[in-house]
């Protein structure tokens, strides 16, 4: 029982710094905020059409920006898995520049090109292509922009994995069968790659929802996503209680899609016949 | 070669894609050489002043600069001691609910980093007096502790713990074996571990803000009031630095532990 001792003392600091530090306060506030005013701050979410539009305005974001990351992170991870030149390396060092470039200097780039002012209004103006500023920034569309530009390096890095364990002699296969370039990516690639897509467009999905700088940076303050408004609850509403049900509800969303995503892909490994790794 | 257009299409998307990521930041180190407040594109000359108001304007982006990586690099440490034995335990010895502990070291991962700054703004304002660095260090400390802990995991996983007897069976003592074999063979999934820890707590800004005194802000949350307040090419040329010193890390890591480390996800 030495070596279990010993598993037990490596484990508890974090443990501890855990539970002190994120899991009491977590439970405790989400308790006192119900002892206090039961669940009326939830029903009050619910019930209102301003927080449900906000709530909406979250997903149809979220899942705007997980579409396009796929439909241009896709093919773009598919020639990063099978390239053999030299340009993958450059490309590899500009997906990986997000865990790198803080997302307040990104959203400052899409600001000076999207501004009224912007060097894109410049542009057009200059060619005459429009006589009046465009209004792009604090819009819908620059967060979504803005959102993209943070999130495909993550979906290229989820689907290229998956695209490199895929052996091209089976898609060399597929094509001596008869099968067409559709048909092969139909039948043979996007069946082998579903995990890295699932496992893609739920990390996109979620940093997305919970997203804070882009939304507040590129959409200006009467653009509303679920983490702003806890900021605006707080600092303009002053009301703690909105910010409480706002904060839990988005954890509450983020854990069911978790759950639901991983009994799902649980299943589909089953049904594949693989184990754990495969 | 049949799959010859699939391909183009993929190179001409991906190429299109790469333009996209990096238009932005080349176009913020070009204009922070602008000689004039209204931002063109292509400068109308060339200036260094707007680096020169880093410095000597009160835009205190130095000061912001030295909270943040007090805070990046206490934070950092502290929890590598704690990701580092915590991924030890998990994978040195097997016992039921390895799968649940690491999940739980991990499980900051899964909570809205909002949701988590209202909770602790909650916390601190009613305990008190807690003083300003320590609100946002305790924040980051928590939320960069799965980068470590799974980092670390990812090299252990596939570690030859045999080495370990060796060890022991040539006459080391348990602590030389843990400074002399495990800890080097871990090290590459120990580093890149607390870089991105690092630059995950350097680049925060949702828990920041929330927890932020005026005492102590750090350097994301200055540059984002001074955008509020004036937003002259002063922000182009902080921002320029800022992606200058991640091209060096990223170098570096190329160099040192290898970009392999940091691309799984």
């Amino acid at each position: 029982m030495d070596r279990k001792r010993r598993a037990f003392l490596l484990a508890l600091p974090a443990s501890l710094a855990l539970l002190i530090f994120f899991i009491v306060p977590m439970v405790y506030i989400l308790v006192k905020t119900i002892a206090t005013n039961g669940f009326q701050d939830f029903v009050d979410f619910f019930t209102d059409p301003f927080y449900l539009d906000i709530l909406w305005t979250t997903i149809r974001v979220s899942l705007i920006s997980t579409f396009v990351s796929l439909l241009l992170g896709y093919p773009t991870a598919y020639f990063m898995a099978r390239t053999k030149s030299r340009m993958k390396k450059v490309m590899i060092i500009i997906i990986l520049f997000p865990f790198l470039v803080s997302a307040v200097v990104r959203s400052y780039g899409w600001m000076v090109l999207l501004g009224t002012n912007g060097l894109i209004n410049q542009l057009l103006l200059g060619i005459g292509i429009i006589s009046e500023p465009l209004k792009m920034l604090n819009t819908e569309f620059a967060v979504i922009v803005g959102m993209i530009h943070l999130l495909i390096p993550y979906m290229v890095l989820a689907l290229l994995g998956v695209l490199q364990s895929i052996d091209p002699n089976v898609e060399y296969a597929a094509y001596s069968l008869g099968a067409n370039p559709l048909q092969t990516f139909a039948k043979v690639v996007f069946p082998l790659s579903t995990p890295g897509i699932i496992s893609g467009c739920v990390l996109v999905f979620t940093m997305s929802m919970t997203s804070y700088v882009t939304p507040k940076l590129l959409g200006g303050s009467k653009f509303r996503m679920m983490a702003t408004m806890v900021v605006q609850e707080i600092n303009v509403n002053f009301d703690w209680g909105a910010a409480a049900a706002i904060s839990y509800i988005l954890l509450a969303v983020i854990l069911v899609i978790q759950l639901l995503v991983t009994l799902s892909t649980a299943n589909y490994m089953k049904r594949m016949g693989g184990g754990k790794n495969a | 070669m049949r799959d010859g257009q699939v391909n183009l299409l993929c190179k001409i998307v991906a190429i299109m894609v790469m333009i996209f990521l990096v238009a932005p930041l080349i176009i913020i180190i070009v204009v922070s050489f602008t000689p004039t407040a209204l931002i063109t594109f292509p400068p109308q000359g060339f200036s260094l002043r707007w680096y020169v108001n880093i410095f000597a304007g009160n835009t205190k982006f130095i000061s912001g600069l030295i909270n943040s990586l007090q805070v990046g690099l206490l934070a950092t440490i502290l929890d590598v001691f704690l990701g580092v034995l915590g991924a030890l335990s998990i994978c040195r010895y097997n016992f039921k609910g390895k799968d649940i502990l690491l999940n739980y070291f991990t499980s900051p991962m899964y909570v809205p980093s909002i949701a988590f700054a209202f909770v602790l703004l909650q916390v601190y304002s009613q305990i008190g007096g807690i003083n300003g660095m320590a609100r946002i260090f305790i924040g980051h400390m928590i939320i960069i502790l799965p980068y470590i802990v799974r980092n670390t995991v990812s090299v252990l996983h596939v570690f030859n713990w045999t080495l370990e007897d060796a060890a022991t069976s040539l006459g080391a003592n348990p602590i030389q074996v843990f400074f002399k074999i495990t800890i080097p063979l871990a090290k590459p999934g120990i580093v890149s571990g607390a870089i991105l820890a690092f630059l995950y707590s350097f680049d925060e800004v949702a828990l920041s803000s929330l927890l932020t005194s005026p005492r102590f802000v750090t350097l994301p949350i200055r540059i984002m009031n001074y955008m509020e307040l004036t937003f002259d090419p002063t922000l182009a040329a902080i921002s320029t630095l800022l992606i200058l010193a991640s091209l060096v890390i990223i170098v570096l890591m190329d160099k040192f532990v290898g970009l392999d480390m940091f691309m799984k996800n």
